[in-house]
């Protein structure tokens, strides 16, 4: 009658599909995450005199893992830390807190969400360099950077919710969009680390946003992986849910 | 299935040095419909963050339906409207239903839900383009859409218009009918009277009167018959009927009643003249002091006078 057992991952697809789709019709979102990193990697390679290698790829490969990557990260941070501030404001978030939804699920569900929408930002610069660079590699090759680079933007989702409540509905973006910023330009994602001073050459290699780029980096230029680069992502991940979890249970149980 | 639905026992929970709760001892049994009437900073909400598991108790223990509030709410078994909770932004009002009752065992139907809060023909509309009075009602819809066992409401009402609050308590007069429990926290004397069949008033996080709406009006003594007395004898005024406490100032005597009609028969009936004769109005101040005065050393022991619907004269049945 009434009753509708349900599977114990319905809610939660649920969720991630409602994260999902809601952020469809955000203009906003689609233009600037999803169209800049396209217009930066074609603007970068196209320009005379950008022509760095990175980690002996072609600069024309190169600049595009690292689009690629910064277009999945810009996504993963706009599609948490904005939107988690607004529902803060709404009241959304209290209302979970009060649906036998548990705390840990929600923040699973919105990283995933967050991570969804990664996937298109990557696809598309690598679309473009295809099409106007002509850029071939194997299909394996194509298919393990993107699936790298999309694994290492979960940080970066993590990294989006923390913003999203230690600010406000009104300062979430553009704090958000300055940190978006760092992370790109000291990650090496817009200069090749090796053309850094080397003080920062140091701290971007401690950064989430280089360690993701490298994972694409690696397989491009046919070496592996490196292991320290994925753990250093793996600690930002743990470091960032970790401080997630916490700030979600204070923030609900404050009046 | 136990028949205690909330039981606080001698809680107390502090910010800083504000003690929202204090020494709270209150059971709820299962089929109650229950007012917690108090003014701001009387510790309504916190009450309700405790029964919910969203604040845990400095001392003392709540649990809810024998267990504790968050597994409670882990379970499904209470639905909550929060006084400042929200609906999730940019989601169509049918995918806010569905996903809010994927999360239960034993949901109502969507279908259900939508037609209850008269939000069929809103289905695919976008929750933050609703009106105020249809974000209320989904808000409600969310509330139930469990099936809950128990049902608590923060201030429900407080953003809602007079028609929308008639429907809103038949609403909620129907969900308490099925025997479920319902807990709501209110300022509104006139709400508490009208729906709840026990009423705790909470002042300074403590419960200074817990009762019927009968028994607390009783208690309270809401209204005042004044008349000159003139050169007459003040014999016999405090065992007229429905007098709880009869006063003489210079010429003028002030009679507490809580039957105005009888009290006023009798007077007449008592009397060769009854100079100057006056009602007061539902002195709900005058109650209200009446119920938390000596409970508490604070300074404001008032409720707040809040619009113009908020604290309406009664002249029919007290």
């Amino acid at each position: 009658m009434t009753t509708q057992p349900s599977a114990p991952s319905a809610p939660f697809a649920r969720f991630v599909s409602a994260e999902v789709t809601r952020m469809a019709s955000d203009t906003r979102f689609l233009v600037l995450m999803l169209g800049m990193p396209v217009g930066m990697y074609l603007l970068f390679t196209n320009l005379p005199g950008t022509s760095q290698s990175t980690g002996g790829l072609a600069p024309r490969v190169g600049a595009m893992i690292s689009m690629a990557a910064f277009g999945a990260i810009g996504t993963a941070l706009t599609a948490t830390a904005p939107r988690l501030a607004q529902e803060r404001t709404t009241g959304w978030m209290r209302q979970l807190r009060v649906l036998p939804m548990p705390g840990h699920r929600v923040v699973a569900a919105k990283v995933l969400a967050a991570m969804i929408w990664a996937l298109p930002a990557i696809v598309l610069v690598f679309a473009a360099a295809e099409l106007d660079h002509g850029i071939r590699l194997a299909a394996w090759r194509w298919c393990a950077i993107a699936v790298l680079l999309w694994l290492g933007t979960a940080p970066f989702a993590a990294l989006g919710l923390l913003i999203g409540y230690l600010t406000d509905e009104s300062s979430a973006f553009a704090v958000m969009y300055g940190v978006y910023l760092f992370l790109g330009a000291a990650g090496g994602l817009w200069i090749p680390v090796n053309a850094l001073p080397a003080v920062l050459q140091r701290i971007a290699r401690t950064l989430p946003s280089n360690r993701d780029a490298e994972l694409g980096w690696s397989v491009a230029a046919a070496h592996g992986p490196s292991l320290v680069g994925a753990a250093i992502l793996v600690a930002w991940l743990a470091a960032f849910t970790g401080a997630v979890v916490l700030v979600y249970r204070r923030a609900t149980a404050t009046r | 299935m136990t028949d205690v639905a909330v039981d606080f026992q001698g809680v107390r929970k502090e910010f800083g040095d504000v003690r929202a709760i204090d020494a709270l001892d209150l059971e709820i049994r299962t089929g109650e419909t229950v007012a917690l009437l108090g003014a701001n900073g009387a510790g309504k909400s916190t009450a309700v963050s405790l029964m919910l598991g969203i604040l845990a108790p400095d001392a003392g223990e709540v649990r809810v339906l024998g267990e504790p509030p968050d597994r409670a709410v882990a379970r499904g078994r209470i639905g909550v409207m929060l006084q400042d909770g929200g609906l999730m932004p940019g989601v169509s009002v049918a995918s806010m239903l569905a996903l809010v009752t994927s999360m239960y065992t034993t949901p109502r139907p969507v279908e259900q839900l939508l037609v209850e809060a008269d939000l069929a023909h809103l289905a695919s509309r976008r929750v933050d383009r609703l009106s105020g009075g249809q974000t209320q009602r989904l808000r409600f819809a969310v509330a139930v859409a469990g099936n809950p066992d128990v049902l608590v409401l923060d201030e429900p009402t407080a953003a809602m218009d007079a028609e929308s609050r008639r429907s809103f308590w038949a609403h909620i007069r129907s969900f308490a009918a099925d025997g479920r429990t319902v807990i709501f926290a209110t300022h509104y004397l006139r709400e508490a009277d009208d729906v709840a069949d026990r009423i705790v008033v909470l002042a300074a996080g403590r419960s200074v009167a817990d009762g019927t709406p009968v028994q607390l009006k009783t208690v309270a003594g809401a209204r005042t018959v004044r008349f000159t007395l003139g050169d007459e004898s003040d014999a016999g005024l405090d065992r007229l009927p429905g007098v709880t406490a009869a006063e003489v100032h210079g010429t003028t005597a002030a009679l507490r009643t809580v039957d105005v009609e009888r009290t006023v028969r009798a007077l007449l009936a008592a009397r060769e003249q009854v100079p100057d004769l006056e009602v007061g109005g539902a002195e709900l101040e005058d109650a209200v002091i009446a119920l938390t005065g000596s409970s508490r050393t604070a300074p404001s022991r008032r409720f707040p006078h809040e619009g113009p619907d908020a604290l309406p004269a009664r002249s029919d049945d007290l």
